[in-house]
């Protein structure tokens, strides 16, 4: 449970920023799915502050809280063959797996 | 009430008795196996087995289709369902803090309602797992925790509906929300026309578990969900090409 | 993190009469319509009480769940594939022994069959 708020680190993207899904190495536990590394989404919502599933994996319980988003992409950027232009799909990540793209 | 076991006197005569299955199975010995030796052991303790039965035994998408009745005829329900799930699920009587009444994982803690319009349409998978908002519409099919589904929904979302028998016009958005860390997703379906002046109980008929999931749309007549067999991963129609990984 | 769960087949559970006794071939037999085998909620008790008691976490549970029903117990159904997965992993791990196990699959059956 996120109920220990003032421990977290600080959020750094809003609803409506563009951002880039990082090319981290898999470390053991993760749930950052292959399809949207290195794609570039929009934050839809801000939903909670929690620990990163790899830090849970490690029973870090001392680990830093990140905020979680909800970031939509567009089919055609994860697919680049997907013919339906108007089609997305969102998926929740951790503040720490994202970074500022500009396009 | 007779006590007698016999189901010849069985006296509800609208539900004549059922035929049962009368040999004892691996499955049945198996199950009964594990669970006692896994007690002795110390993993879990014999009552929250039982707590956790209870809950499992009454879990269902009932109150799934009664929270959508309900934003279907009430706007300011809607707004609070779309604002806070969790709270608004209190009002149907659905506490996602404490489901079984006894403590829960916090994966349970949050909860999001997608709403559908003419041009937007949104369908859940889980394609890592299986995650689902069991406290509102019970365990999920066996095809929404299959491999095939989770691979191929997000990728061909359109033909895979398609298979359900949902064929959606290019002009609709179809949004997939790939539920993989604690935040829980349910469809908030459009009310279908030829329901106006339906009572909230006759609205929560249609609202079934596979229109909350998205792969199918709610329409007055139809109260049930077509069984479906699991597909064996088979060639899609491709409209790409298969080479990236 | 605990250890990992190999595709070996298991001696014991290669005994077990898998596809006869599965619950879609069993039911139609009798007559029965259940899409369920009644033991399924239980079984489903289990998993929740093995993952919330960290014995087996349930996404590391449903990863192997998956390989082993693409694998293993590639020809079982449903609830029959998770439990057979189930126990797959307890002997696997050395939560179970397949010989504790063994004898209790005997007294179990005894107990049922004595109704």
């Amino acid at each position: 449970m996120s109920s220990d708020k003032s421990a977290g680190v600080p959020a750094r993207f809003n609803v409506g920023d563009r951002v880039r899904v990082r090319e981290l190495p898999n470390l053991f536990y993760t749930r950052t799915q292959m399809y949207v590394r290195s794609v570039t989404g929009t934050i839809a919502a801000r939903t909670y502050e929690d620990l990163t599933p790899e830090d849970e994996a490690w029973n870090r319980d001392d680990a830093r809280r990140e905020q979680y988003y909800i970031v939509r992409f567009r089919q055609k950027d994860l697919w680049p063959e997907y013919p339906f232009a108007a089609d997305t799909l969102q998926t929740e990540l951790p503040d720490g797996w994202l970074e500022p793209a500009n396009n | 009430m007779s006590h007698s076991h016999d189901h010849d006197h069985e006296h509800d005569h609208e539900h004549p008795a059922a035929p049962m299955v009368e040999e004892i199975t691996d499955f049945e010995v198996l199950e009964i196996a594990v669970r006692e030796l896994a007690i002795e052991k110390g993993l879990f303790t014999a009552e929250d087995h039982r707590k956790f039965t209870e809950w499992a035994e009454q879990i269902g998408p009932a109150a799934g289709s009664r929270l959508v009745a309900k934003a279907w005829t009430d706007p300011a329900y809607k707004a609070r369902v779309l604002n806070d799930a969790v709270e608004a699920c209190k009002e149907i009587g659905i506490d996602w803090t404490e489901p079984t009444g006894s403590g829960t994982p916090s994966d349970y803690m949050n909860l999001r309602v997608l709403e559908d319009t003419p041009t937007l349409h949104h369908v859940i998978v889980c394609t890592l797992c299986s995650c689902y908002p069991r406290p509102l519409l019970g365990h999920s099919p066996y095809w929404y925790r299959s491999p095939n589904y989770r691979r191929r929904l997000i990728r061909w979302p359109r033909q895979v509906l398609a298979e359900f028998g949902l064929l959606m016009s290019p002009e609709v958005e179809i949004r997939v929300e790939d539920s993989n860390q604690k935040c829980r997703f349910m469809v908030l379906p459009a009310r279908p026309g030829g329901t106006e002046g339906w009572s909230e109980e006759q609205l929560a008929e249609i609202v079934t578990r596979d229109t909350m999931i998205g792969v199918a749309l709610p329409r007055a007549g139809r109260t049930a969900d077509d069984t479906r067999p699991v597909h064996k991963a088979r060639r899609p129609v491709p409209h790409e090409t298969e080479a990236r990984p | 993190m605990t250890a990992t769960v190999g595709d070996t087949p298991i001696k014991l559970l290669e005994t077990l009469h898998a596809e006869d006794h599965a619950w879609a071939n069993i039911a139609p037999r009798y007559g029965v319509t259940d899409a369920d085998p009644p033991w399924k909620v239980s079984l489903y008790a289990t998993l929740e009480c093995l993952s919330v008691g960290e014995a087996l976490p349930s996404l590391e549970r449903r990863h192997i769940e998956d390989r082993l029903g693409e694998t293993l117990y590639r020809q079982i159904p449903g609830p029959e594939q998770q439990l057979l997965s189930l126990a797959h992993i307890l002997l696997s791990r050395g939560l179970l022994s397949e010989q504790d196990l063994s004898e209790r699959l005997r007294t179990v059956r005894q107990r049922l069959e004595a109704g």
